[in-house]
């Protein structure tokens, strides 16, 4: 734990820093007058303050062991980079079909569920959440190439 | 418009048949993904704040309430039958009612959550009625002074009572806040760290930033876990609990009632630290506590009675001052704000409608949730055996047509799949997302509030300092900050309670 304590403190430490030099770009203004950069300014520098304390406290920290369970890592990642292979392609192929290939993916990929129902799952929920949002409840989604 | 006057109005609302259904849709689902695991309120009612677009703002705030209060019925049948909470505040629920259904009593069991969160429910609504307007009539007086106190109270309370490390809160508060400075100062209109970007200029949505810390980090986290429900296989008869049962848990559900909703007022608590201590104060008080985590009946209406009763306290801030005390009412807050209603002490006086009209749809919804829970468990039983193979594509989906649909616009699903993967990093390495969001929320006010009381003393902090309510908010905060240090049990409580994801 403490290995990561310490990264998560180091990592925001940083953002820290970066925040606090991007507010002070901003107008300050003067304490009697704030200008758009006195909240930012304040709160960058505590952030920064805060994130060093826990720097601190990490690294001094004994290591209590304790490491939580392992995760499947790579469904994780594939799962996450389907969701942006979908938003990428949303739009330009529609909302059925981008659904369809992402459904697939879930079922098929990750699931290792046979190709019928895969296949025959992912395209009804495709059309038949297309219907309930876009024609019942009026919901704006892409079309795709099928619009008139 | 007195008491009495205003509830009938507000039943007149209600009954009208859009506000109706709205309460009924808000109720079913919120029973829903109560019962399902890994969906919380909280991502819920941020998802279906689209659809909410083309509703009436009453209807949209009915449903909206709706949801939140459904999910704690619902929550409670997963806990009893799979052992798993349904949503983080019934937790507790797990211990004694899945004791009982393995005893084969998962009937009264699941009956006494219902009648508990029933009466609690009501009973809550009740005191937000006889509450409300005479809190209104003091928060009318605060100025920007005041309203920093507040706010910097209802800060410190959030983050002393995470559980876990405070430092880790506060840093997650300020870094909440900070991503709410993105887009236009709102006192001089000048863009801050939009880098020339449009898109940036309307700042971050809050849909985006809930859907993806609350919905889609938890499906992530699922499914890197495997997830696997086990439903109790037992056949459910006789709801309604006994002579015997009644006996016992009458007075811990009398004692949870009145606690949750107390602790419900207070920013910060959420509705899981009041079960916690619904439980340990009943184990304390019973005559025989080794009864508790053996499948005590008293267990279960205790705490059960705590989490609704605390979900109608946490409207008293919301509906009399603006202030959210916990990420749900954040994102309640954000709906009434898309319709462009401000919540706070005007509402009563400008909009007696939504404020009557929610009170009101509370009674009928606590009625509505009564039968859906009792007489239709066996749907819900359903439900739950949907493995979570099938039911996580669907949860991903939702997320995804919820978020590109409020702007129509794919940047939001890139700004929900990135707080995402932060949210799943965050648990990992022992972050609470709950201040950073209602930081986020709430950061607009608290900068409008510091700047202008600066403005109007001419640049001297002495301003909060010298008027009363504001000074009496700044000594409770500071006596919150030093309570666990001055006050050892109170610390040791708080450490037992497990991070609330309210998801």
């Amino acid at each position: 734990m403490r290995g990561r304590d310490r990264a998560a403190a180091a990592v925001l430490l940083v953002f820290g820093l970066l925040a606090l030099e991007e507010a002070r770009k901003l107008r300050f203004g003067a304490v009697a007058k704030p200008g758009p950069g006195f909240f930012p300014v304040v709160l960058a520098a505590a952030l920064t303050v805060v994130c060093a304390a826990l720097l601190i406290v990490a690294w001094r920290a004994r290591d209590g062991g304790g490491d939580v369970a392992g995760l499947a890592w790579w469904k994780i990642a594939a799962t996450i980079v389907a969701l942006f292979a979908y938003a990428s392609v949303l739009e330009r192929a529609g909302f059925v079909i981008a659904t369809f290939g992402l459904l697939l993916f879930f079922f098929k990929v990750l699931e290792g569920q046979r190709w019928l129902p895969a296949l025959a799952g992912s395209l009804a929920t495709a059309f038949v959440t297309y219907v309930v949002f876009k024609v019942w409840l009026n919901v704006q989604l892409p079309a795709g190439p099928w619009s008139g | 418009m007195d008491v009495l006057h205003g509830l009938g109005y507000g039943l007149g609302v209600t009954l009208q048949p859009a506000n109706l259904l709205a309460c009924f849709v808000g109720v079913f689902v919120g029973t829903l993904i109560g019962v399902l695991p890994g969906v919380g309120p909280t991502a819920t009612m941020s998802l279906l704040l689209p659809i909410t677009f083309t509703m009436s703002p009453t209807a949209s705030i009915i449903m909206m309430a709706g949801i939140y209060y459904g999910a704690m019925y619902g929550g409670s049948t997963t806990s009893v039958l799979v052992n798993i909470p349904g949503e983080a505040a019934s937790v507790v629920t797990c211990i004694d009612g899945h004791q009982m259904a393995r005893q084969g009593r998962a009937g009264p069991a699941l009956g006494i959550s219902a009648i508990a969160s029933f009466i609690a429910g009501t009973f809550s609504v009740v005191c937000i009625m006889l509450l409300a307007p005479p809190l209104t009539s003091v928060a009318l007086r605060f100025g920007p002074p005041e309203i920093f106190g507040l706010l910097l109270l209802g800060f410190t309370m959030v983050t002393y009572l995470t559980a876990g490390s405070k430092l880790k809160a506060v840093a997650m508060a300020l870094l909440g806040m900070l991503l709410g400075t993105i887009g236009l100062d709102p006192i001089s209109a000048s863009p801050r760290f939009t880098y020339g970007s449009v898109t940036l200029g309307d700042g971050l949505g809050l849909v985006p930033i809930i859907m993806g810390l609350f919905g889609i980090s938890e499906v992530l986290l699922n499914i890197g876990a495997g997830v696997k429900q086990d439903v109790f296989e037992t056949r459910i008869k006789g709801l309604l609990p006994s002579r015997d049962d009644w006996r016992r848990s009458s007075a811990p559900l009398a004692r949870g009632t009145v606690l949750g909703f107390l602790l419900g007022i207070l920013p910060g608590m959420g509705a899981i630290i009041p079960t916690f201590m619904s439980y340990a104060l009943e184990k304390r008080l019973a005559r025989e506590p080794d009864r508790f985590g053996k499948g005590a009946i008293e267990g279960v209406a205790g705490p059960e009675a705590a989490n609704n009763a605390a979900t109608g306290g946490s409207m008293i801030p919301l509906l009399t001052l603006g202030f959210a005390p916990n990420v749900a009412m954040a994102v309640l807050l954000g709906a009434f704000l898309i319709h462009g209603v401000q919540p706070g002490p005007l509402l009563i006086k400008e909009h007696p409608e939504i404020f009557w009209g929610v009170i009101a749809s509370m009674y009928v919804g606590n009625a509505m949730l009564l039968v859906l829970n009792l007489p239709l468990i066996g749907l819900w039983v359903q439900v739950l055996r949907v493995p979570y193979g099938i039911l996580f594509p669907l949860i991903l989906l939702f997320c995804l047509i919820g978020v590109y649909s409020e702007h129509g616009n794919v940047w939001d699903i890139i700004v929900m799949l990135a707080f995402g993967a932060i949210g799943l990093l965050m648990k990992r390495f022992g972050f609470d997302p709950a201040p950073l969001v209602l930081a986020f929320v709430l950061g607009r006010m608290t900068e409008e509030s510091i700047r202008q009381s600066l403005l109007m003393s001419g640049g001297s902090f002495a301003i909060l300092l010298t008027r009363p309510i504001a000074l009496a908010f700044i000594v409770a905060a500071l006596l919150v900050a030093l309570l666990p240090l001055l006050l050892p049990p109170v610390k040791r409580l708080l450490r037992t309670v497990p991070p609330d994801d309210t998801t």
